[in-house]
């Protein structure tokens, strides 16, 4: 009882806390409602935007971005991060260049990004891409190097080669790293979006916010807010119920 | 177990064998002839080369010099299934136990699997991870991973020596039962020398690179520990170790 109470019901409290202040501070008009909102006031705008059909429309050319952004991102990470935890040839010939490029902030790359792709999805998906390439590279490389050399010498004298060994042995070694840079590449996509969308576009979220700004439509800002917190945490759930399937041999993921 | 009809064992000709790692020269000219189906124990002291010497065997290692043949072939031409079972099992632990027997086979090899499982009786654990089994059982289903290849060299390198007494008595029966059963040449790196005196035909010292002792070990089995004979032949091998040590100082 008290487990389930602590587990179910716990996590909530403090947010619900925090709202149920909110809305007394707003109701009291203890500061301007243009800058603070109630939580109703914003549900209300939120409402409104659903029935009008805006905000599915916003959030559908987000998700778009994000998703292709993560997938070309995300292989071309994943890839690299092989070769080069396999290859020694293939790690001293990209690794340097890699590490250069990922020690320049990928949002500096905005300007150069607006300038050399315009302003249309290319741009985005290419910063979404680029950001979430180097935790998903990075973890995937550290999870092939730390196989243990014990199973790979096992798995070759038990006749396993070139695939048969990627895929018995180093790859599920390497899974609990990849599924952590998998889990921190979906918040610097998310970032990586919001920023992009906020400059020279005309639609998506981030696009919904900055346009909001120039209103004072605080509510409407404070929603875009929310939904991106609500996707964030979609998103990280939907990448942990995946990896306690994948990794459901391993102790620490055993329920 | 096996109901192939092929007959298991490989001659093993070890000759002027010698391996260095930079200036080191860890093993020196060993030469060292296995017969066929032989139950053979290599002890030694830690740093003696007996680990070099079952790599090479294994085909983990290339010698410096000398010439290693399975059968006369040369271990890259020769078709003879070699096995092995570590000191730590090496259980893929994300495999299911029956996964890790079958591991790298091709075709069918579910019930063969299966039927191996039963010989080392832990066929109820088929479905399970390795991570929820003990020691004992770990080291069982690495011995059926390596049993369903049939092997012909089935390598043992100090398998029991992190296990505790009773299980280790329970697993050199169980590896002494199969072996005879299956008659396969088995190659045991250890440095407990009781263990050695109870499962081999032969024992091989190593010490500094070198064989310095090569003693047969008739007596008949299953043989029991507290066997005089085998005190004696026990004896006779530690004093033997301890005679080694330099006895002047420095």
């Amino acid at each position: 009882m008290a487990n389930t109470f602590q587990k179910q019901l716990l996590p909530w409290l403090l947010p619900l806390v925090v709202l149920i202040v909110w809305q007394v501070i707003a109701m009291l008009e203890i500061v301007s409602p243009s800058l603070f909102p109630a939580p109703t006031t914003v549900l209300e705008s939120f409402y409104g935007l659903v029935v009008s059909g805006t905000l599915a429309e916003h959030i559908q050319i987000s998700l778009y971005r994000a998703f292709v952004g993560l997938l070309i991102g995300g292989s071309i990470g994943l890839i690299l991060g092989i070769l080069n935890g396999w290859s020694k040839w293939s790690f001293f010939t990209f690794d340097t260049s890699i590490q250069m490029v990922r020690n320049i902030p990928h949002l500096a790359l905005l300007p150069l990004a607006i300038v050399w792709l315009g302003i249309g999805e290319t741009s985005k998906i290419f910063l979404v891409a680029l950001g979430v390439m180097f935790p998903i590279y990075i973890n995937t490389l550290h999870g092939i190097r730390s196989v243990d050399r014990g199973y790979v010498e096992m798995g070759r004298m038990y006749g396993l080669r070139g695939w048969q060994l990627f895929r018995h042995v180093y790859l599920p070694g390497a899974l609990p790293s990849i599924f952590v840079g998998l889990r921190y590449a979906l918040g610097v996509m998310w970032l990586t979006l919001i920023v992009a969308e906020t400059i020279a576009t005309s639609d998506g979220l981030g696009y919904l916010a900055m346009n909001a700004r120039q209103f004072m439509q605080t509510d409407i800002i404070i929603v875009t807010i929310i939904i991106y917190a609500l996707f964030g945490k979609l998103a990280d759930m939907i990448a942990q119920v995946g990896e306690k399937n994948a990794l459901r041999w391993h102790p620490n993921y055993r329920k | 177990m096996t109901n192939s009809t092929r007959e298991h064992g490989v001659r093993i000709n070890v000759s002027q064998l010698q391996k260095s790692f930079g200036d080191n020269e860890v093993l020196k000219d060993v030469n060292l002839t296995i017969e066929k189906g032989q139950f053979i124990a290599i002890v030694g002291k830690s740093g003696s080369g007996k680990s070099t010497l079952l790599r090479l065997v294994a085909g983990l290692e290339q010698p410096t010099s000398g010439a290693l043949l399975f059968d006369d072939q040369t271990i890259k031409k020769t078709d003879a299934s070699v096995t092995m079972m570590y000191q730590d099992s090496r259980l893929l632990p994300w495999k299911t136990v029956i996964d890790n027997v079958g591991l790298g086979l091709k075709g069918d090899w579910k019930d063969r699997a299966l039927s191996v499982l039963q010989a080392v009786g832990l066929s109820e654990f088929q479905k399970e991870w390795p991570g929820t089994l003990s020691g004992g059982q770990k080291q069982r289903v690495a011995l059926a991973r390596a049993l369903i290849r049939e092997p012909d060299l089935l390598i043992l390198d100090e398998p029991l020596s992190a296990l505790d007494a009773l299980t280790r008595t329970e697993m050199q029966d169980l590896i002494e039962q199969i072996w005879r059963d299956n008659q396969f040449t088995s190659l045991l790196v250890t440095h407990d020398v009781r263990e050695a005196v109870k499962l081999a035909d032969r024992i091989v010292l190593i010490e500094d690179g070198e064989i310095t002792l090569d003693l047969e070990n008739p007596l008949p089995r299953p043989r029991d520990v507290t066997d005089e004979r085998l005190v004696a032949l026990e004896k006779q091998v530690t004093s033997r170790i301890l005679e080694e040590e330099p006895l002047t100082s420095h």
